[in-house]
């Protein structure tokens, strides 16, 4: 492992033996000042999609319009180096045993976030959750556009995701691990974990239910809202998030106060 | 999208709900600014709970889900043999608790109960209220609502009535609310709500299993060719409820009729409703207030958050919405879903002769979602 990996943003050397996700991948949180839950009952949670990387792929392919970016071994082999890494980072192993979905963002030279997310991504949420359940549905209930809208968080480490797809097409692995933290909270902890965390935002997230489609669906309980936490934008303590609403899919803004909930969570995502 | 009696499937408020909102402006400009501002009430952070008000549990009925029975003299008197010594609250009391509300922008009360029609005070209660400050709704199973009521109903100033309806089966109606002749009432009682120019909403009681049945599917299809919204209410493992837990819907349950409110205009308390994505309402949507003056964080939790005999109402909805169960966004019926939830409030409430446990015994600000 490299020494790099280990040094958070905040130039303090990770302790290597002190787990920082518990058994079932939950991120555990230092002590914050921001609102947190220390524990969780799990009682929102994510139940884990059936990873198969050739579907994945041909739902990036067909929604994402990815063909030519990435073959599906190099998608493959490359989401499964991240695992590799996580499974052998000390202090971080656990985080496999939680819910994590791999992802393919296209490469995007120049972009307004807002407008990228609505126009591309969005549209690719919609498109792929459609095909798997036509049954069902997916609604955005933002009645405003985004254009010019959405920022990256202060603090998010969400610029690198950006910076990374305007210099080429990007793999990364997707982790519903905040439980329960409020987003100034998932910043403070972000602070302390290995720079090769990110939070997510709104393509890393979208792209992950492109991918997966039925990440939250739930039959036998609740999944968590889905914050996009690595995006700010549209009004002051206005947050974006993803949310089941029975076995349709919705996204939506409310405001979130810089409150901790049970039902709430962030993700974290893995460059590889 | 949702589509809802005021709402269409593209956000847009239907032709019916603007025309509704045009002539409640024109008839009570300060309820209809109020209820305007709600929306943006919620954006700053502020609550708009509905005040369910109950100031007497007197009912002609026996209905076999009430969440009211256990409240009820006849209930403490004919089955605990106890009495209600518990300082009720009053005229005064109402006029306090009406200007605390609007002080604090809150802007619609549901008369409930018991059987508000048959209190002899109701008039008297609607003023107290006052129609000119807030929205004012009754709640009735329909039996003595003819066609003179509605018509007095509507002359003192109540906007809407809710009435209860179970089935199209008069049978099955009937035997629910163990009261023979109760649908051919509550039929009577919609048309003469309509007649009255009140607006209407039917209300009725989700047992497990029920969505997927076709005598449901009708309910919800007779409501919508009336153009009239189905408020669903789960049932809940409380009041007479409490002793038939195989009611307790499940999360299927649930998940059918959040889809059937694709099709129908059928809802729950946890339905978006003129953009609001509330989720579970405790305390953010809705409170009563008991006879006793208790504030619970819904109709269904016997645990108080405190009594305006004691506390003001700005305090009392601080204090629900620090606590960790009911102040929080969350997607679910608190006690009508969550199974832990349920179990503490089963143990606490066992044996206990007057409900709501009062504040410290039921909530209390030791609270937690953790054993």
């Amino acid at each position: 492992m490299e020494l790099d990996a280990l040094i958070s943003t905040s130039g303090k050397l990770e302790t290597l033996n002190e787990a920082r996700f518990d058994e079932y991948g939950r991120c555990i949180p230092v002590s914050l000042k921001a609102q947190v839950h220390n524990e969780s009952r799990r009682y929102f949670s994510v139940v884990q999609p059936k990873v198969d990387y050739s579907e994945i792929y041909q739902r990036f392919d067909k929604y994402l319009a990815i063909g030519g970016q990435i073959s599906l071994g190099d998608f493959k082999q490359r989401a499964e180096a991240i695992m590799a890494f996580l499974g052998n980072l000390s202090g971080y192993e656990n985080i496999t045993q939680g819910v994590g979905v791999p992802f393919i963002l296209p490469k995007s030279e120049k972009m307004d976030i807002g407008q990228a997310f609505e126009g591309t991504y969005l549209r690719g949420v919609q498109q792929s959750f459609d095909a798997m359940f036509p049954a069902h549905s997916f609604t955005s209930h933002c009645q405003s556009s985004l254009d010019g809208i959405l920022n990256i968080t202060p603090g998010s480490r969400h610029e690198s995701v950006i910076n990374a797809i305007q210099k080429d097409v990007v793999v990364g692995y997707y982790f519903p691990c905040l439980l329960e933290y409020s987003k100034p909270a998932a910043i403070e902890q972000l602070a302390t974990l290995s720079d090769n965390f990110l939070l997510a935002g709104g393509f890393d997230t979208a792209a992950a239910i492109i991918g997966s489609p039925d990440l939250l669906l739930r039959k036998d309980g609740y999944p968590p809202l889905l914050w996009l936490s690595g995006l700010e934008g549209g009004g002051e303590k206005i947050g974006y998030h993803f949310e089941a609403y029975g076995y349709d899919l919705t996204f939506n803004r409310r405001v979130h106060f810089d409150q901790a909930a049970e039902y709430w969570a962030s993700g974290l995502v893995v460059l590889g | 999208m949702i589509t809802t009696v005021e709402m269409q499937s593209d956000g847009m408020l239907t032709a019916g709900e603007l025309a509704k909102r045009d002539n409640l402006r024109s008839r009570r400009p300060y309820v209809a600014k109020k209820l305007a501002n709600i929306l943006a009430m919620e954006e700053r952070g502020e609550i708009s709970p509905i005040i369910r008000l109950e100031k007497s549990y007197l009912c002609n009925f026996q209905c076999t889900h009430c969440s009211a029975e256990y409240y009820m003299d006849r209930h403490l008197e004919k089955v605990l043999h106890v009495k209600e010594e518990r300082k009720k609250i009053d005229m005064d009391g109402i006029r306090d608790l009406s200007r605390q509300a609007d002080e604090l922008g809150l802007a619609r009360f549901v008369i409930t109960g018991g059987e508000p029609l048959v209190m002899r005070d109701l008039d008297e209660v609607v003023a107290a209220i006052d129609p000119e400050k807030h929205y004012v709704i009754v709640d009735s199973n329909g039996w003595f609502l003819d066609d003179e009521k509605a018509r007095h109903l509507k002359s003192i100033g109540v906007e809407k009535i809710q009435l209860s309806l179970d089935s199209l089966i008069e049978e099955e109606h009937d035997n629910f609310r163990n009261k023979p002749g109760s649908y051919k009432r509550v039929m009577r009682a919609i048309d003469a709500t309509l007649d009255a120019g009140l607006n209407l909403l039917l209300s009725t009681v989700l047992i497990k299993g029920q969505p997927k049945t076709q005598a449901f599917l009708d309910l919800c299809k007779f409501t919508t060719d009336k153009g009239v919204g189905l408020y669903v209410s789960y049932a809940k493992p409380t009041g007479s409820c409490t002793d038939y837990p195989e009611f307790v819907i499940d999360k299927e349950d649930a998940d059918i009729l959040r889809d059937l409110e694709k099709k129908y205009l059928v809802f729950t308390h946890m339905t978006p409703s003129y953009g609001s994505f509330k989720g579970c309402i405790t305390v953010k949507g809705i409170i009563t207030v008991t006879s006793t003056g208790e504030i619970t964080p819904c109709p269904y939790i016997d645990f108080s958050l405190g009594n305006l005999h004691e506390n003001s109402l700005k305090e009392i909805l601080d204090r629900g919405m620090k606590n960790p169960w009911l102040g929080a966004h969350r997607p679910d019926c608190l006690i009508g879903e969550d199974k832990k939830f349920i179990k503490i409030h089963t143990e606490k409430t066992a044996g206990a002769t007057h409900l709501p446990l009062p504040w410290g015994e039921g909530f209390s600000d030791n609270d937690s979602l953790l054993d």
